[in-house]
């Protein structure tokens, strides 16, 4: 088959990074090519460079068998490339048509709406997508937003398509949808390269994947010859394990229920609407659903962050509702936050600081007035030890450490039980493992299991199915504010989980 | 954060340092001390004035000792308004209204001494302790309205600190055309004069200053709560990232307040250091912006105290080199007040290439 695109020596500087060292990449006509690799390997800055965002140190870049010289996404587009991003790049208030002929190449003077609605439905029904041109863009879910954006590289003539990590929004049933239509793009002679760090979506679509690690390429094989655990170690630079053991379970007591909750979103619309829950003892719940679908809302309920408007939170038999995060937290209640870098850590201020953002203000760490540096200086020693976060010194700022490292400073802070000592009552984690490496995610989930071995009761939220099946042992499913349904770890499977994460379900009630 | 700018012959880069090496720091420091002069230098000569001369003259506020004690005095509103800047800038309360918290200070000092002059209030040795912590607690008060209407109402503090400010100067003007003013004085709008121990002093005449001390005592609390204590931990955290605050369970509108209560209240010792250190008396307009220049001597010390002290020498320095060159060169007050702003900007500009370095590449747009 012949050659779509051929990256040769790419390499991209950014300063104090090299995030693309001597990059060869090559895709065929007729191929999906899954590009994995953890984050900050250096797929998207690749994927830029090919876009003609970002002009390469060095290297040359061939496509359809013609060196080019990419000035900019225009020059991309041209050539017949096109980029799908994770966050989606509509315009919310169009037409899904309004998309679609936005940036269409020769488009007439006097645009015959009804000529392209026709072309773009025709063109829809290609690859099994029901999709109506005359719906505005908000109105559609994510699957459909993705397929619009599809459509549109599609509609321009596109045959080289880029595709950065296209299912995390998605159900798995979207997911499946996505990739039948993926595999018949392949057949119709289009080149998809995927970007992805994960390893079952590699080895269900794709035909040649290519692994990155630091920047580099490690190897290009044929996904039918490889394996799972083959590309996870090639992709760690070690081997890994991707099951882990799991205890039995032995849930105690009640230690946390939600009654009829209801709060409202940053925006002033309902986030969490009658949730009802109850967490025990020694169990882990798991939170499963495509992400902002009151999840986060239920988190900051809970921890004291967010009003609730009606209903009721009680932990270890106390009514907390509306209480405030520092008597939450007293009350043995650790919170691991979204996005740690913005909610969980001061990246100016350093590791002994930051371990000690809520501990600082007990005894022994201080007396009514003074901190006593000596003693959260030698506790921060220890923790830095117990928790194995790699660091030079306790005196670095947070700023130094890695993404993993950082998530290890806030499982220590929140679990080592600094505040009161022993095993948190309750542990609501919320997606703690987003955009770790696979060693890091080992550590949280051994950690969180560890946790639950201790009798702690853990709220885990998360959008990766295969996590939550893996760790928990009941599994409730968010859907617009909503738990649609909560199964018990026998009866959950990843089709029954699919079906009430869907919109289908909650039109149906 | 980087920007390219892309010329015939290559390009040049903007980028933001990776890291602030301190010799850069002390480097372009210096060099933009020396290239402002040079600026002035130029300006100077326009204007048909010898600058080396000028120079001379400036240079000896730093040097002449009866200068120097000038220079020393002129430093200390400076200093204790800037410290107390730090303090409320650190929690990113952007406090711009420390001439308002001078103005009030200088009311509360007042206030006891007359107290004590036409009632016998309070024995004579009790009256500077005295004459201090009342400046520091309406100072303090007078910022705390403004956290208050934050914390409670989310008014932004950058217009009500500002807007106190005009309230503050007519507080004083009203005190002195009314109910204050000496009633011995010809009916010029001034305070009595001050009793000699409601007044700083200068130890055996060397710059052992009363204000001096008080400011660098002053320095060493500001530095003392900000490292070893809780309330400098959450002002820090604060400062740092609001949302993390709150996530810790961190009492921000209360971090806010108590923060806000100690900015304005060295600012109001800064007001006791003009009416006891400085004037003698109250007057109207007593201080010319100390409050203001303080917002920028703290950001150049970024926010460290014992900085502080330094660049409010320099700047009280600049203050009566400004005087000097009134009265023995003739040169306008304007002037004067152009040359100490091309030094600020300067020096800000500075400040610029220390966050940021250039890179030139050379060759055209092809490669």
């Amino acid at each position: 088959m012949e050659d779509l695109v051929v990256l040769r020596g790419i390499v991209k500087r950014f300063p104090g990074v090299v995030a693309n060292d001597h990059v060869d990449f090559t895709l065929k006509r007729g191929e999906v090519h899954a590009l994995l690799g953890e984050n900050g390997a250096g797929k998207t800055t690749l994927m830029n460079v090919l876009y003609g965002l970002y002009k390469p140190n060095e290297g040359e870049i061939y496509v359809k068998n013609k060196r080019v010289h990419l000035k900019s996404p225009k020059d991309a587009i041209e050539l017949g490339i096109g980029m799908v991003y994770q966050n989606f790049r509509l315009i919310e208030s169009h037409t899904v048509l309004e998309n679609i002929i936005l940036g269409a190449k020769d488009l007439e003077f006097k645009i015959d709406f009804e000529r392209h609605e026709e072309k773009i439905k025709r063109l829809a029904e290609v690859y099994g997508w029901k999709i109506d041109p005359r719906m505005k863009v908000w109105q559609l879910s994510a699957g459909e937003k993705q397929q619009v954006e599809l459509l549109k590289i599609l509609y321009r003539g596109a045959d080289i398509l880029i595709l950065d990590e296209p299912t995390s929004v998605l159900t798995p049933q979207e997911t499946r949808r996505l990739f039948k239509a993926l595999r018949r793009m392949a057949s119709e002679g289009k080149g998809i390269i995927f970007i992805t760090h994960k390893l079952n979506e590699v080895m269900e679509v794709s035909d040649r994947v290519t692994v990155m690690r630091r920047g580099k390429v490690i190897i290009t094989k044929n996904t039918a010859e490889t394996s799972p655990v083959e590309l996870a170690n090639y992709m760690v630079g070690r081997p890994v394990i991707l099951k882990i053991e799991k205890a039995e379970s032995k849930p105690g007591a009640e230690i946390a229920k939600l009654i009829d909750l209801e709060a409202l979103s940053d925006k002033g619309v309902l986030a969490l609407r009658k949730v009802n829950l109850t967490i025990r003892k020694g169990e882990i719940v798991g939170i499963a659903g495509v992400s902002g679908n009151g999840q986060v809302e239920l988190a900051e309920v809970m921890i004291g962050l967010r009003k609730a408007t009606k209903g009721k939170v009680m932990i270890d038999g106390v009514d907390v509702t509306n209480k405030n995060v520092k008597e939450i937290i007293e009350l043995g209640v650790a919170y691991i936050p979204p996005e740690s870098t913005r909610w969980g850590i001061v990246k100016d201020l350093r590791i002994a600081d930051n371990l000690f953002l809520k501990a600082y203000r007990y005894p022994p760490y201080s007396n009514k007035l003074l901190l006593n540096w000596k003693k959260i200086f030698e506790e921060t020693e220890k923790l830095v030890k117990e928790f194995e976060i790699m660091t030079s010194s306790i005196f670095a700022k947070a700023r130094s450490l890695s993404g993993g490292n950082l998530q290890r400073l806030i499982l220590a802070r929140e679990l080592s039980g600094l505040i009161g000592g022993g095993a948190p009552k309750l542990i609501i984690a919320a997606y703690p493992t987003k955009g770790l490496d696979v060693g890091a995610t080992e550590f949280v989930h051994k950690t969180l299991l560890r946790y639950r071995e201790l009798g702690s009761g853990i709220l885990f939220i998360s959008e990766d199915l295969d996590e939550i099946l893996m760790l928990s042992d009941r599994i409730a499913v968010m859907l617009e504010g909503r738990i649609t349904g909560v199964l018990s770890r026998e009866e959950a499977n990843v089709e029954k989980i699919g079906l009430l994460m869907s919109k289908a379900v909650a039109q149906a009630r | 954060m980087s920007l390219k700018i892309r010329t015939k012959f290559g390009s040049i880069k903007i980028e933001r340092r990776l890291t602030y090496p301190r010799h850069i720091s002390i480097l372009t420091t210096v060099l933009a001390i020396l290239l402002s002069f040079a600026a002035v230098a130029v300006i100077l000569t326009l204007m048909g004035i010898n600058a080396f001369e000028a120079f001379a003259v400036m240079a000896r506020a730093f040097i002449v000792p009866r200068l120097l004690f000038e220079s020393v005095k002129q430093s200390i509103p400076i200093c204790l308004s800037a410290l107390g800047i730090a303090i409320a800038f650190k929690m990113n309360f952007w406090n711009i209204g420390a001439e308002g918290q001078i103005y009030m200070g200088m009311i509360a000092a007042t206030g006891v001494v007359l107290l004590h002059v036409y009632y016998g209030a309070f024995n004579e040795y009790l009256l500077l302790p005295l004459m201090t912590i009342s400046s520091f607690l309406l100072g303090g008060v007078w910022c705390l309205i403004t956290s208050f209407l934050k914390s409670k109402l989310n008014v932004n503090e950058i217009l009500t600190t500002l807007m106190l400010n005009y309230v503050a100067i007519l507080i004083v003007d009203y005190l002195i055309h009314g109910p204050w003013r000496d009633p011995k004085g010809y009916g010029f709008p001034l305070s009595i004069a001050f009793p000699n121990y409601a007044k700083f002093i200068f130890v055996l005449d060397s710059p052992a200053y009363t204000g001096l001390l008080i400011s660098i005592l002053a320095a060493a609390a500001v530095f003392f709560v900000m490292k070893y204590t809780k309330i400098g931990f959450e002002i820090n955290v604060v400062g740092h990232s609001l949302n993390v605050a709150k996530y810790a369970g961190i009492n921000v509108s209360r971090v806010i307040m108590l923060g806000s209560f100690l900015s304005g209240g060295l600012a109001g010792i800064g007001g006791l250091s003009i009416v006891s250190g400085i004037i003698g008396r109250l007057r109207p307009r007593a201080s010319p912006g100390y409050g203001y220049t303080a917002i920028i001597v703290a950001a150049l010390a970024g926010l460290n105290p014992w900085l502080i002290v330094v660049a409010s020498l320099f700047f009280g320095g600049l203050l009566t080199a400004g005087e000097s060159l009134q009265a023995s060169m003739n040169v306008p007050k304007a002037a004067t007040q152009m040359i100490q702003a091309i030094i600020f900007l300067f020096i800000l500009m500075g400040e610029f290439f220390k966050r940021y370095q250039i890179i030139f590449e050379r060759g055209g747009n092809g490669s």
